[in-house]
């Protein structure tokens, strides 16, 4: 739509700058690094020696192949399991009248606010020997647990949410539209469903399950909890590995970065392609009203089903956190004598740990929701309406990031900032943990900013500048107000996100300087469940909260009455 | 040749509401086998919601529906046929394509759910799609067809399986007008060519007098008259379908003791063969009956004077807006000569072609939308 357009060039010259530059250090630096370090391992000492090494070493040394083996039977796995959880959940929700509808969506949706990381510890207090089920039930599921199904089970809890709600929305539209015409063309409902609504279904099937492949391997938290007990370990607690750990081997870090970069890349180039194929996408018109059909006596069975996966996905997590939080001590158990508020107490202390790390991280959040979202709109503002061929290299790398699990942003920060022979550098100063959360969330801002400005269409600014405004004052005046709450509802969207991230912060984070995740996970390796808990319990209610109530003042602002 | 045969369509009593709001309510239609019935009405008349009805894509909850003959919904009995089990034709608004199957393959549906042999299907499609005049893009992609194309390869899709009734959902809504235009002519003499029952939804009434054996007006939710399009122009049930089909001019009327006259005025109007009820009514000026004095028929015996505000030239003469004389009414009048702003006009016209309505017949004096 854009393209041709030049109202903006003038103004978008130097927004052009702005961004390249910045996206430069923040995103193209750091993935830099990487792979010049997976090809020159010794690039650090100087030298451009032994070329390839590590990353031919990951390929065929057996003991790093396995991390690949392992990283594809996890991303494997759960997309298998995530299919099967939402898939019949979307159908039913979309073409059925599903008693409570609202209601098991709004439960679905929790998952998204819980951290995986914090999931994953919630359930290992759940089904660990003497955990709250043995205490409830007499038996305990550790087995499952501390397994490789237990893994994929739980990563597909987590991620089952993301396909149910695109699915829903997806067989809702093509009910309407396509599957009510095959009725009337003379197809049941069976075979309406498996010739037409289902092929046309299969490119939101596949890309969504490549979105839920790409997370299931980026995944850090859930395979370092529960992998390592078990000697599960996959690419990115592999790299967490040689990087924190004694000894520490940076090349063989950024090797496997490479690799699982590869991979993501892969799912996200599929992806893209997929959704962007013209065959499949919906022809113009309006859509008609869709009246979906009564249950009749499978009405219970699957309010049951609702009920059970909503219930095993949110409900059960939540219980475990809040009665974690809400104990003592973990060996009193659940009893009535044994809840209190003490960890809530010890953990807003004044001076204490918690309440530094609370601080920390909600600044930072702040922080990254300013500049992400000050980076999005002037990049997705230069890439749509500026002129000129470094526009396509900036798009592509303003989306990298959704390629770039948190561990390979820490990896390639690390090693572009950490150089002893680099005269300044924020590494160890939270201006590090910064740079991070900047890179990892930036598409975010940037998504939300094309979308707003593709709807804007450029005759909108063109007016403003055959009104005599100058283009920096139509961005300005025009422009920038017209996205801004696209923009502000990325930016919470941000806020949300980087306040709890793990495994980025374990990697940069100064020495002493704990955010909320790490403050979290630290807990739980020094016993101190509880405190954690209660953290985790503040961080969840902080962090969905307070953007939901932005949100809902905003709206309240915008719509008359 | 279709004497004895059932009704394609009969509709008794059928009501639908959703929650508290009334949607639909006592709807009594029949459609003769072999004739077209267009439903007009405003957007939100409930022309959609009665079709899908029709297509079994919406459950009636009162009254009864026979398709050919046969009962598919009568919810007093517990009985609703689905969709596939009327054996009708769609045509739908925005095309419904199925974007993933060929053309080709589109129009092949129906025929492969009635389990028709692939050589007679192949001949069946090849022929519904000539019919539409696109035997030649077969194999493309809906996705591949401009706006048109794709429109008839949805009707070819709806008459391919020869249905006893096919159902029309403005299936020209979408187009732009020349093209609407070509097509109405189209769908007229495909309907003809094949004898087909159907049912033709649409707001615009040129495309509705144009294509129907009858006309249902539709206005909130309820059928206001049903008849054969020229008894509709000649005589509208009430002021508001005269309104909504643009058929002339409402003035509002008084009794005074030297007859009926322009309320407001001294303009007399010839006086009503069955007087209205009261002092005050309606009546309708139908514009076809109004002619300039100079070339009116013998039977034009009333007389109007007016003054000529706006002329606009057309292919079919000179299209003149006029105010009547002694009131502030505009008129419109369609002129073989041509005239200028200022001009002072005699206007001719039969009395009996006046149609008075009750004053109170109508509360919304204007056109519907
Ligand atoms: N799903 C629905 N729920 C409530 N009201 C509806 C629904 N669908 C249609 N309506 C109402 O029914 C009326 C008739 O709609 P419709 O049949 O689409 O009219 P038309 O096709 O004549 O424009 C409208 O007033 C509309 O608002
Ligand atoms: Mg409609």
């Amino acid at each position: 739509m854009a393209r041709g357009s030049t109202t903006g060039a003038g103004g978008s010259r130097g927004f052009l700058w702005i961004s390249a530059l910045s996206l430069g250090l923040v995103v193209a630096l750091p993935a830099l690094f990487v792979v010049l370090v997976a090809v020159f391992p010794d690039l650090g000492r100087g030298s451009l020696a032994a070329p390839f090494r590590p990353l031919w070493r990951v390929l065929s040394d057996p003991a790093l192949a396995v991390l690949l083996r392992n990283t594809l039977v996890l991303g494997l796995g759960t997309v298998a399991v995530s299919a099967a959880l939402a898939l019949p959940l979307a159908a039913l929700r979309a073409l059925f009248r599903v008693p409570c509808a609202r209601v098991w969506d709004l439960l679905l949706l929790i998952p998204f606010m819980i951290p995986p990381y914090i999931a994953a510890l919630s359930w290992i207090l759940t089904l660990q020997p003497r955990g709250y089920l043995e205490q409830l039930s007499g038996v305990n599921l550790a087995g499952l647990l501390f397994s490789v199904p237990g893994i994929i089970l739980l990563m597909a809890l987590n991620t089952f949410p993301v396909v149910y709600f695109i699915l829903s929305r997806n067989f809702e539209t093509i009910g309407a539209r396509f599957s009510d015409v095959g009725r009337v063309c003379g197809a049941g409902p069976w075979r309406a469903f498996l010739r037409l609504t289902l092929p046309l279904a299969t490119p939101g099937i596949a890309a969504s399950l490549l979105l839920v492949f790409a997370m299931a391997i980026e995944e850090y938290g859930t395979p370092a909890a529960l992998g390592r007990r078990i000697g599960f370990e996959v690419l990115v607690t592999g790299i967490e590995n040689r990087v924190s750990e004694w000894p520490i081997d940076l090349p063989e870090a950024a090797g496997l970065s490479l690799v699982l970069v590869l991979l993501a890349l892969a799912a996200f180039a599929v992806q893209r392609w997929l959704l962007a194929r013209r065959d499949y996408r919906i022809l113009g018109g309006k859509p008609q009203p869709f009246q979906k059909r009564p249950l009749g006596r499978w009405r219970l069975p699957v309010l049951a089903l609702f009920a059970l996966v909503a219930g095993v996905a949110t409900v059960l997590p939540l219980l475990a956190i809040l009665a974690a939080a809400l104990g003592r001590t973990i060996s009193g158990g659940l009893r009535p004598d044994n809840l209190g508020l003490t960890n809530f107490a010890e953990l807003l202390d004044l001076g204490s740990g918690g309440l530094r790390a609370l601080s920390h991280s909600l600044s930072l959040g702040v922080a990254t929701a300013l500049l992400a979202g000050g980076l999005g709109a002037i990049t997705a503002y230069a890439v749509a309406r500026g002129a000129g061929r470094g526009r396509a290299a900036l798009d592509a790398l303003s989306l990298m990031p959704n390629a770039l699990p948190g561990v390979v942003v820490g990896v390639g920060i690390i090693l572009a900032w950490n150089q002893p022979w680099l005269p300044v550098s924020p590494y160890n100063t939270p201006l590090i943990l910064l740079l991070a959360y900047t890179c990892l969330l930036l598409p975010q801002p940037v998504r939300y900013a094309s979308a707003a400005l593709q709807q804007q269409g450029d005759s909108l600014e063109a007016a403003a500048r055959v009104c005599g405004a100058a283009p920096r004052t139509a961005f300005a005046r025009i422009v920038l107000p017209l996205m801004t709450p696209s923009l502000i509802t990325s930016m919470l969207l941000v806020f949300a996100v980087a306040s709890r991230e793990l495994v980025a912060s374990l990697l940069v984070a100064p020495v002493g300087y704990e955010t909320i995740s790490v403050y979290i996970w630290r807990q739980f390796d020094q016993g101190s469940v509880g405190l954690g808990m209660a953290m985790a319990l503040c961080t969840i209610a902080i962090t969905t909260l307070i953007p939901m109530l932005l949100i809902a003042l905003m709206r309240g602002r915008l719509s008359p009455g | 040749m279709t004497q004895g045969l059932p009704p394609a369509l009969s509709v008794r009593a059928l009501g639908l509401s959703y929650g508290a709001t009334r949607i639909l309510d006592g709807i009594d239609l029949t459609l003769p086998a072999g004739e077209v019935l267009a439903l007009l009405g405003p957007s939100g008349s409930g022309k959609t919601t009665l079709l899908r009805l029709l297509a079994g894509l919406l459950r009636p909850d009162a009254g009864r529906i026979e398709i050919a003959g046969k009962a598919v919904a009568d919810p007093g009995r517990g009985l609703f046929a689905p969709p596939e089990r009327r054996g009708l034709g769609m045509v739908f608004q925005d095309y419904a394509l199925w974007p993933h199957l060929s053309v080709a393959r589109n129009v092949a549906f129906p025929l492969e759910m009635q389990r028709c042999p692939t050589a007679e299907r192949r001949a069946r499609v090849t022929r519904a799609l000539e019919r539409v005049g696109l035997a030649a893009l077969a194999e493309r992609r809906p996705s591949e067809l401009s706006g048109g194309q794709q429109q008839r390869v949805a009707i070819a899709r709806a008459i391919v399986a020869e249905p006893p009734l096919v159902l029309f959902d403005e299936p020209l809504s979408n187009l732009d007008r020349e093209l609407r235009e070509t097509m109405v002519d189209e769908i007229a003499a495909l309907v003809a060519d094949l004898k087909l029952s159907a049912v033709y939804v649409t707001h615009d009434h040129a495309e509705a007098l144009a294509l129907a054996d009858r006309i249902a007006v539709m206005r909130d939710g309820g059928i206001a008259q049903l008849a054969a399009p020229a008894t509709l122009i000649d005589a509208p049930a009430s002021a508001g379908i005269a309104a909504f089909l643009r058929l002339g001019t409402l003035l509002p009327a008084s009794r005074t003791e030297a007859g009926w006259t322009i309320t407001g005025s001294r303009v007399a109007l010839p006086d009503p063969p069955n007087a209205p009820a009261g002092a005050a009514a309606r009546v309708l000026l139908p514009e076809r009956a109004l002619a300039p004095a100079a070339t009116a028929s013998p039977d034009a015996r009333a007389r109007l004077a007016a003054r000529v505000l706006r002329v606009q030239v057309r292919a079919s003469g000179f299209a003149l807006t006029l105010r009547l004389a002694g009131t502030e009414h505009e008129v419109a009048l369609l002129s073989p000569r041509p005239a200028a702003p200022g001009d002072d006009l005699e206007l001719a016209f039969a009395p009996e072609a006046l149609r008075w309505f009750p004053a109170t017949d109508d509360p919304t004096d204007h056109p519907l939308p």
